[in-house]
C-alpha cells in the first residue's frame, strides 16, 4: 500500500514549498500597500521605521499565529479521526474547539491571565479535556457516526451557550461583542506575545500527537489487534487526547474556534499519503498550515479594515465540504 | 385571559398623561447624555430619573451632581414607575423603551445627536426650552462661547498638529461627528477624516501606522476589566508608535456628550499643541 520512499520526499518538498509561498503571500497582504523587499530594506536602515512595524510587528506574528494554528487543527484533526476511526471527527465538530474557548473565555476575561503567562492555554487545555471527557462518555467505544455527531451537536451547544453566559457576566463592556471573536476565530492583531504563550503548549501537543503515529496505523485493524501487537491502547489513546487538547487548547486560547480545518485537510490529505493514518499526521499538519494562511490572506482582501472573521471563510468552504461527505458516505457507514 | 390584559392596557392608558406641560416637575431622561444635560439646566425638584451611567465617574461628567435623584436601568417598567409627564431620550438611545412607553402614552422626546459644537448649542436651548428654563440654557451657551473665544486666542500662534483618535476595537471618529469639530475647534487636523471616513468606523492597526500622526489620542481608561477590544490598544506595534509619538489623553467624560464640558476638552487639547 505504500508508496515509494521518493514519493514522499516529494510530496513533502511540494507541501513546504506551497507553505513558503503561502506565508509569503501572507506578508505581503494587509491594508497597507507594502512592497516586501523595499520594506525589508527600509527595516534594514531603520527598524522603527513604520514600514518595519507593520512587517515585523503587525503582519509576521499574525502570519506564524495562522501557520501554527493551521498545523495544530489540522494535526488535531487527523489524530481525532484515527483515534474514533471516524471520518467526521474534527476538533470544531465535536466540541473540542468550543471546550476550549470556554476555557478560555473565563480564563480571560475574569481577570487570572495576570496570574502567570500559562495560566490562558491552561484554562484551553482544561476546556478541550472536559470536552473530549464528555464525548468519551457520550460515544464510548461506538463507532456510529450518528452518536458521534449528535453527541458533537450537543457538546457544541452546551460550549457555545457557556461561553455566551460567560461573556455576559463579564465586566468589561466589550465583552458581549467578542462572543463573534471566539465563536467563529480570528489571528487579527495578534501579537508575537499570543504566539509565544500558546507555542510551547502546541509544541507539546504535536510531540504527543506524532508519538502516537504507530499506534493509530495499528488501530485501523481494530482495538483487539492493536492490544495484541502491543500497543498499550488505554494509555496512548490518552496520551493522544492530551495531545490533541494541549495543541487545540493553546490555539484556541489565542485565536478563538476556527472550524472545519481539521475536517476538511485529513481528508484532502490522505490519497497522498497511501491512506496511512501515521503519515497522514504530519502531512496533514503542513496542508492546515498553508489552508490556514490563504484563509487568512482571503480575510483580508475581502474586507481591509473591518475585518471577517477567520472562521467565516474556513466555515464557508468546510460546511459545503462536509455536507459532501455526509452524502457520499451515507451509504456507507451506516 | 385577553379581557384582563385589555382591561390593563387600558387602565394604564388611563393613568398616562396626556403630553407634557409647559414646566414639566417629573423628568426622566433615559441616557448618559441627556440625563448631563438634565442636570444641568433642570431643577433639581423637576427631575423624577436618570440613567445609572450618570453616577458612574469614568463616563459622567457630573457624576458627584446627582446626589439622591433615583437611577434606573433604562427598562421601559422602571421608567413607568416613575409617573413622569416627559421622558427625554437621545437618538438611538432605547429605541425599545421609548417605543413601548409612547404606546403606553407617555410623552416622550428624542433629543438628535449632536455632530458639532453649533448643535450643542442647539441642543442646550432645545433642553432649556423643554424643562421651562431657557434663560439657564442661554446662560450656558453664552458662557461657552466666551470661553472658546478666549481659548483660541491664546493658543493661535501654536501650530497645527496631525492627529488620530485609535479606542477600543479600533474605532478613530471622522467627519461629521462632535469629536471631529472638537479637534478642529483645538488646532488638530483629524487624519481619519483626511482618508475618507465620516462618523464612526474601525481602522486597522496598520492604516494606523501608515497614517503616521504626530499626536495619538487613545483610550485606555474607557474599558474596564479585560476584553480583546483593550488588547488591542496594548499591541506592541502600537506601543512602539506610542513611544515616539505624543499621546494626548482626554478624560472620556469630556468629550463622549454635548455640553459645556467639550470646552475643557478643547482647552486640554489646544493646551498640549
Amino acid at each position: 500500500m505504500n508508496l515509494p520512499a521518493l514519493d514522499a520526499r516529494l510530496l513533502y518538498a511540494i507541501l513546504l514549498a506551497a507553505l513558503a509561498a503561502a506565508f509569503a503571500l501572507a506578508l505581503g497582504t494587509g491594508p497597507v500597500a507594502l512592497d516586501l523587499s523595499g520594506a525589508l530594506a527600509a527595516a534594514w536602515r531603520d527598524e522603527t521605521s513604520i514600514e518595519a512595524l507593520i512587517l515585523f510587528d503587525i503582519r509576521l506574528p499574525r502570519a506564524l499565529l495562522a501557520l501554527v494554528i493551521g498545523a495544530t487543527l489540522g494535526l488535531g484533526g487527523a489524530a481525532l479521526q484515527g483515534l474514533l476511526r471516524n471520518p467526521l471527527a474534527e476538533p470544531g465538530i465535536i466540541g473540542v474547539s468550543n471546550g476550549a474557548a470556554l476555557g478560555a473565555v473565563v480564563v480571560f476575561y475574569y481577570g487570572f491571565t495576570g496570574v502567570a503567562w500559562f495560566v490562558l492555554p491552561l484554562g484551553g487545555l482544561l476546556g478541550a479535556l472536559l470536552a473530549v471527557g464528555c464525548l468519551f462518555a457520550l460515544v464510548g467505544n461506538s463507532r456510529s457516526t450518528v452518536t458521534l455527531i449528535l453527541a458533537g451537536i450537543a457538546i457544541n451547544a452546551i460550549g457555545g451557550a457557556l461561553i455566551a453566559l460567560a461573556l455576559n457576566f463579564a465586566e468589561s463592556p466589550f465583552a458581549v461583542q467578542e462572543i463573534v471573536f471566539w465563536l467563529l476565530g480570528s489571528v487579527a492583531n495578534r501579537s508575537f506575545d499570543d504566539l509565544l504563550i500558546a507555542l510551547p503548549f502546541m509544541i507539546l501537543g504535536w510531540g504527543l500527537i506524532l508519538y502516537c503515529g504507530r499506534f493509530l496505523n495499528a488501530l485501523t485493524l481494530g482495538e483487539e489487534t492493536a492490544l495484541s501487537l502491543g500497543f498499550d491502547v488505554a494509555w496512548l489513546r490518552l496520551v493522544l487526547v492530551l495531545g490533541v487538547a494541549a495543541s487545540v487548547g493553546a490555539a484556541v486560547s489565542v485565536a478563538g474556534n476556527i472550524g472545519f480545518v481539521g475536517l476538511v485537510v485529513p481528508h484532502l490529505v490522505r490519497p497522498l499519503v497511501a491512506y496511512e493514518p501515521r503519515r497522514l499526521l504530519a502531512a496533514s499538519a503542513l496542508v492546515g498550515a498553508i489552508l490556514l494562511l490563504c484563509a487568512d490572506v482571503a480575510v483580508q482582501l475581502v474586507s481591509a479594515d473591518a475585518e471577517m472573521k477567520l472562521g467565516v471563510v474556513t466555515a464557508l468552504v468546510g460546511a459545503p465540504f462536509f455536507l459532501l461527505l455526509i452524502l457520499k458516505s451515507r451509504n456507507t457507514l451506516q | 385571559m385577553l379581557q384582563t390584559v385589555r382591561a390593563l392596557a387600558l387602565a394604564l392608558l388611563l393613568v398616562a398623561p396626556p403630553g407634557a406641560p409647559a414646566k414639566p416637575d417629573r423628568i426622566v431622561s433615559l441616557g448618559l447624555c441627556t440625563d448631563q444635560l438634565l442636570l444641568l439646566l433642570a431643577e433639581r425638584a423637576q427631575i423624577a430619573s436618570l440613567s445609572s451611567w450618570v453616577a458612574d465617574p469614568e463616563m459622567s461628567y457630573l457624576a458627584d451632581a446627582v446626589g439622591d435623584i433615583p437611577l434606573h436601568n433604562g427598562s421601559a417598567e422602571q421608567v413607568v414607575g416613575f409617573a413622569p409627564d416627559l421622558v427625554i431620550a437621545s437618538e438611538f438611545v432605547g429605541s425599545d423603551a421609548v417605543r413601548l412607553l409612547r404606546r403606553l402614552g407617555y410623552e416622550v422626546r428624542r433629543l438628535p445627536v449632536a455632530t458639532s459644537i453649533d448643535q450643542t448649542y442647539r441642543q442646550l436651548e432645545r433642553i432649556g426650552e423643554w424643562t421651562g428654563n431657557p434663560e439657564r440654557a442661554a446662560d450656558v451657551v453664552a458662557s461657552m462661547r466666551a470661553r472658546l473665544a478666549q481659548i483660541r486666542a491664546r493658543y493661535a500662534d501654536r501650530p497645527v498638529r496631525r492627529v488620530i483618535r485609535y479606542a477600543p476595537n479600533g474605532y478613530t471618529v471622522g467627519s461629521g461627528t462632535l469629536e471631529h469639530d472638537l479637534f478642529a475647534y483645538a488646532g488638530y487636523r483629524n487624519l481619519a477624516a483626511e482618508m475618507g471616513i465620516t462618523g464612526f468606523r474601525s481602522i486597522s492597526l496598520e492604516t494606523l501606522l501608515a497614517a503616521d500622526p504626530d499626536v495619538l489620542q487613545i483610550d485606555r481608561r474607557l474599558a474596564r476589566g479585560a476584553s480583546l477590544a483593550n488588547s488591542r490598544l496594548e499591541h506592541p506595534a502600537l506601543a512602539r508608535l506610542a513611544a515616539r509619538r505624543e499621546l494626548l489623553d482626554i478624560p472620556t467624560p469630556l468629550r463622549i456628550c454635548a455640553g459645556p464640558m467639550i470646552v475643557d476638552a478643547i482647552e486640554l487639547m489646544a493646551a498640549r499643541r
